[in-house]
């Protein structure tokens, strides 16, 4: 092992030097502006918890597994896992065995930020020893595997379905120099390390490369010409990054330590939003995953343009995107790096001003807590079940049948469970209903309370305190029932797919439960699209702007997903799917408490 | 040789049609996929304005087919244009040419359960309109109370309605309603009856002397509002609530019998042969006529006609108008 | 319990000639929805605010063709979305509230 140069040094380094400087500097002043925006606890919990060993450790390993690895894109992908994983991780390896050589072999240049990079140039017959050729073949492989990775990323860019994925987003200008520069980065420093192999050594893919290179340019020549547009490639590359969604690599490495101190979005754009935002990587998976893109409409108003929106600070198109969306909640469940769609559009829709301000002063107490009093058990019906009365009337038969005393609280109408306000965008107005409420729940002495509306159930186990008191959504309920024997279930030969309603599953994460009580009185057949990545019915309270004419095309894309079972009726569990199933359904539509109603003897 | 036409649907648009056509010296061939011929009127118990016995109107329809081939139950399987003819395959195996066929497919009743807030197939008490037609009767109906002392009326159901998919006004629902109103009460004159509309729309000769009567001499209740939810008391009455629109205010009733007044759509088998004809589908779910205004009975394809409320909600005497013009269309068709 | 519903007295007769309805036309810049409401009153029959507070997105959109104030009924809504659930003319009535709230003037 020879060092070339005495002064360590060339030229080609500077753009390389001017990227990286630039990136770094504004990574700084990103990661400070992002701590100065927190609130003071929030900053202090961040802190607190970076220099706490166990979610240090799982900060580690989830930037590990997620920036590096993609394992959650190749549990979903493989052949996309593949290629990001390949890039990214390759990516990591080689400045990783880069440094690993400068450590090795020339210690003290290892306060050059350039060497590790660009070691082939400066260095001279390393694989001479088995140490240099073992870590020569290792970085030959790890850009072998990069190159793969590019390839199957230019492939991807002509031809997106052969990923799976029928729609991307539309790269903006500056992200197509940055995808461009990227490409180029590889297969320029294939073609650098080759041409300088004879000098440096090399292994299996830069020496035969080299010797090729030598039958047809015989000189030295081109060596430097490629290194310097190597190191221009990276420098552009990282002059551009911040302004293009690739600075999704280190916001991503902010935003899971964020994410695992318990963070939460606070405002629309500072802070934590900021961080989501800044970590879309734009791969379009949500344009696929929205229910909205049904016959192609609506399909620049997932969140992947909500965030490229943001960014840009279109407050028009922010506000549209933020309104139209039903907050179904499956580009979250389905994105990569975890960017809270519907969480994002409520905090947007916080920001807007109203004139007339809520006021439930003339509410008449007095009845309801008269209305609620009476037994340990609370039935929470919710608005939405007056309109459906075949679940409210399911459901007292049951507990008829059981023979449970309970109290329907709202039976004759009752206060709406501040939900449907909440995700409007009106914190304050919600939480006087959800005072209002519980004041009546605590107030009429119950120990239970049941919900058979997601919409109720998941503002009630989020946002009521309710000390003392069970809540429990009534699939749980009624198989407790069934367990003890107060319902018997017969089993009927008809087949029934599931729906999972959007509030339910993806937002409170009931998914078995349902499933467990309608197998016990039905048959069950999945749809292709199932549990945390059911399609939504279209009928969400979510959106504030899609009117009635735009959902259809929902709903009918909803139900094809469900008739593709070949189940004889579709089972939900929340009224608003089963009102707006109902409408253009084929089959019949029915709620969970209805079934098992038939069923029980 | 007689000139054979076929004519879908043996209701009373389809039996008038036939009579005609074979009084004209055309063979018509009737197909009728139930057993009894008459459709919606056969089991209706009396018609406005005149109070007719529907019976009586579908046995002299009836009566008028002698020398006509009928084909009950039977559906049409497929039809096919030949050169100046139609080759029809039957559900019964059969094959037959004939020179024009006559669409008197009717309508369909709006499901009433569609609109889940009305609670139909839910609650023990609420019928539709055809279903207190069928017990008037004299078909044994378990939802019918005793001795009812309060009955309503819910008009609109399924009609101008976005939701449930018909903007259209069924247009016969209003008379229908305020005439099983009076009926209803004098039934049970100590009942109280509730008529819940939108917007009485009673345009027909007589008809307004019908909404007169109703309210001068039969004393029922006619609340301008909609109907928007439905509950059950303890004892399993019928709980309605909607809005005084003219006082302004909410209102509730607890009743023994609530009727919904289901509208019409078109035909489902009608829709299912219009592909095969090429024939087209207006916005409101009807077949589409040529215009709508001298050309309804023309299907725009040669040798296919229309008659009833296949294009549109139609009035009984209506209906039967349009049958007649239909086989005189036909005729000088088959004549051309 | 509050009440707003209209009386007909002399002294507030409605003059068409006169009516003030830029909050009308305003509101019907983003939502022309409002324009197909046939009055039928199934939003307010199934309010659940409309029991104490005389709620009713009928009378709102009436008041507003009138020239009427309606601040003080928006208030008691509680965004449940249920009449927009019974409206058969499918007007988007919590975006058009959500709109009126913004854009009307304070009580």
């Amino acid at each position: 092992m020879k060092e070339r140069f005495a002064t360590g040094f060339d030229p080609f380094v500077i753009p390389f030097l001017i990227g990286m400087g630039f990136v770094l500097a504004y990574c700084a002043y990103g990661i400070l502006r992002i701590l100065f925006q927190l609130s003071r606890e929030d900053r202090r919990r961040f802190l607190l918890s970076l220099v706490t060993p166990a979610t240090a450790l799982k900060n580690i390993w989830d930037i590990f597994c997620n920036c590096l690895l993609h394992v959650k894109l190749w549990k979903r992908n493989r052949l996309l896992g593949f290629m990001h994983s390949s890039i990214a991780f390759g990516w990591f390896m080689l400045i990783l065995l880069g440094h690993v050589e400068t450590v090795l072999f020339v210690p003290h240049r290892i306060n050059l930020f350039y060497y590790p990079i660009f070691f082939n140039y400066f260095v001279a017959e390393t694989d001479a020893t088995l140490r240099g050729a073992a870590l020569f073949f290792l970085m030959d492989f790890f850009l072998l595997l990069i190159l793969v990775g590019i390839a199957l990323a230019i492939i991807k860019r002509v031809r997106s379905r052969w990923f799976g994925m029928r729609r991307t987003t539309r790269p903006s200008f500056l992200d197509t120099i940055g995808l461009y520069s990227l490409w180029a980065i590889f297969p320029l420093r294939l073609l650098a390390e080759s041409f300088t192999a004879h000098i440096s050594g090399g292994s299996f893919l830069t020496i035969p490369m080299n010797w090729i290179f030598r039958q047809f340019f015989g000189n030295n020549l081109y060596m430097l010409p490629c290194w310097w547009a190597y190191s221009i490639a990276l420098c552009v590359f990282m002059c551009v990054l911040p302004f293009t969604r690739y600075m999704h690599i280190p916001a991503e490495m902010m935003l899971i330590p964020l994410r695992n101190a318990g963070l939460r979005i606070r405002h629309p754009r500072k802070g934590f939003a900021r961080v989501e935002v800044l970590s879309c990587p734009g791969c379009g998976v949500c344009i696929d995953a929205c229910p909205m893109s049904a016959d192609k409409a609506n399909l620049k108003d997932c969140t992947v343009y909500l965030n490229r929106q943001i960014r840009r600070g279109n407050e028009r198109r922010i506000r549209e995107i933020s309104d139209k969306c039903l907050l179904c909640g499956k580009c979250e469940e389905l994105c990569q790096v975890g960017v809270e769609g519907p969480a994002l559009r409520i905090a947007q829709r916080e920001m807007r001003q109203y004139a007339v301000e809520p006021d439930y002063a003339a509410v008449d107490m007095a009845a309801l807590r008269e209305a609620a009093s009476g037994s340990k058990v609370l039935y929470f019906a919710g608005c939405m079940t007056q309109l459906t009365p075949a679940v409210g009337k399911a459901f007292e038969s049951l507990m008829h049948k059981a023979g449970v005393a309970y109290t329907w609280m709202d039976r004759e109408g009752g206060l709406c469970c501040g939900r449907p306000m909440l995700v409007a965008g009106r914190r304050d107005a919600a939480q006087k209903l959800i005072d209002r409420n519980t004041e009546l729940i605590l107030s009429s002495g119950a120990d239970t309370l049941v919900l058979s509306c997601p919409i109720c159930y998941r503002i009630f186990t989020e946002a009521y305190h309710l000390p003392g008191v069970r809540v429990v959504h009534y699939s749980r309920y009624l198989q407790g029932l069934v367990l003890l024997g107060r319902l018997k279930l017969e089993k009927s030969d008809i087949c029934y797919v599931y729906h999972d309603p959007c509030e339910l599953g993806r937002g409170c994460g009931i998914y078995a439960e349902p499933r467990k009580l309608l197998g016990q009185a039905a048959m069950i057949a999945e749809a292709p699209q199932t549990k945390g990545e059911s399609i939504c019915c279209g009928g969400s309270l979510g959106s504030i702007s899609l009117d009635f004419a735009a959902r259809e095309a929902i709903t009918r894309h909803a139900l094809e997903n469900l008739y593709a079972s070949h189940a004889d009726a579709i089972a939900t569990a929340c009224p608003l799917c089963l009102a707006t199933f109902s409408r253009y359904a084929n089959r019949p539509v029915r709620d969970l408490a209805e079934i098992i109603d038939r069923s029980s003897v | 040789m007689k000139e054979k036409v076929l004519i879908i649907g043996g209701g009373i648009a389809g039996m008038e049609a036939a009579r005609q056509l074979q009084a004209l010296g055309c063979s018509p061939l009737l197909v009728e996929k139930e057993h009894g011929l008459g459709g919606h009127v056969a089991r209706w118990h009396k018609l406005f304005p005149d109070m007719l016995s529907a019976e009586s109107l579908v046995t002299e329809l009836e009566a008028g087919l002698s020398g006509v081939t009928v084909y009950r139950h039977t559906e049409v399987k497929s039809i096919n244009r030949l050169k100046d003819s139609y080759s029809v395959k039957l559900s019964n195996g059969e094959n037959l040419v004939v020179r024009a066929v006559l669409l008197a497919t009717g309508f369909r009743l709006f499901e009433a359960a569609k609109k889940e807030e009305y609670g139909y197939g839910v609650y023990d008490h609420v019928v539709t309109n055809a279903d207190l037609e069928a017990w008037m009767n004299g078909f044994p109906d378990e939802r019918m109370p005793e001795a009812p002392r309060a009955v309503g009326f819910v008009h609109c159901v399924g009609s101008r309605d976005i939701k449930a998919g018909n903007s259209q006004c069924s247009k016969v629902c209003c008379m229908t309603a305020v005439k099983q109103a009076i009926e209803m009460r004098e039934r049970y004159p100590q009942a109280e009856v509730y008529c819940f509309y939108m917007d009485l729309r009673l345009f027909g000769k007589k008809y307004e002397d019908f909404y007169i009567g109703a309210q001068r001499d039969f004393g029922i209740h006619f609340i301008r509002g909609r109907v928007s939810e439905v509950g059950e008391t303890i004892d399993g009455r019928v709980q309605v609530k909607a809005e005084d629109t003219l006082l302004g205010k909410p209102v509730k009733v607890i009743l023994d019998l609530l009727v919904l007044m289901s509208g019409m759509v078109c035909n489902p088998s009608a829709s299912a042969l219009a592909p095969q004809l090429r024939l087209e589908i207006d916005s409101d779910g009807f077949l589409r006529s040529r215009d709508n205004v001298a050309g309804i009975l023309e299907s725009g394809r040669p040798g296919i006609f229309y008659a009833g409320a296949c294009t549109g909600t139609k009035t009984v005497p209506e209906t039967l108008a349009e049958a007649r013009a239909a086989a005189l269309r036909i005729y000088q068709y088959l004549q051309a | 319990m509050k009440d707003f519903g209209f009386t007909l007295s002399p002294s507030s007769a409605v003059s068409l000639d006169k009516v003030d309805s830029r909050l009308w036309h305003k509101l019907l810049e983003t939502s022309p929805d409002a324009a197909v409401c046939i009055s039928c009153g199934s939003c307010s029959a199934s309010c659940p605010a409309a029991r104490w507070s005389g709620m009713s997105i009928r009378k709102v959109l009436l008041a507003l063709q009138r020239g009427q104030s309606v601040a003080p009924m928006l208030s008691c809504c509680m965004l449940c979305g249920k009449c927009t659930m019974v409206c058969p003319r499918g007007i988007n009535t919590r975006k058009l509230i959500l709109a009126l709230c913004r854009i009307c003037e304070k009580p």
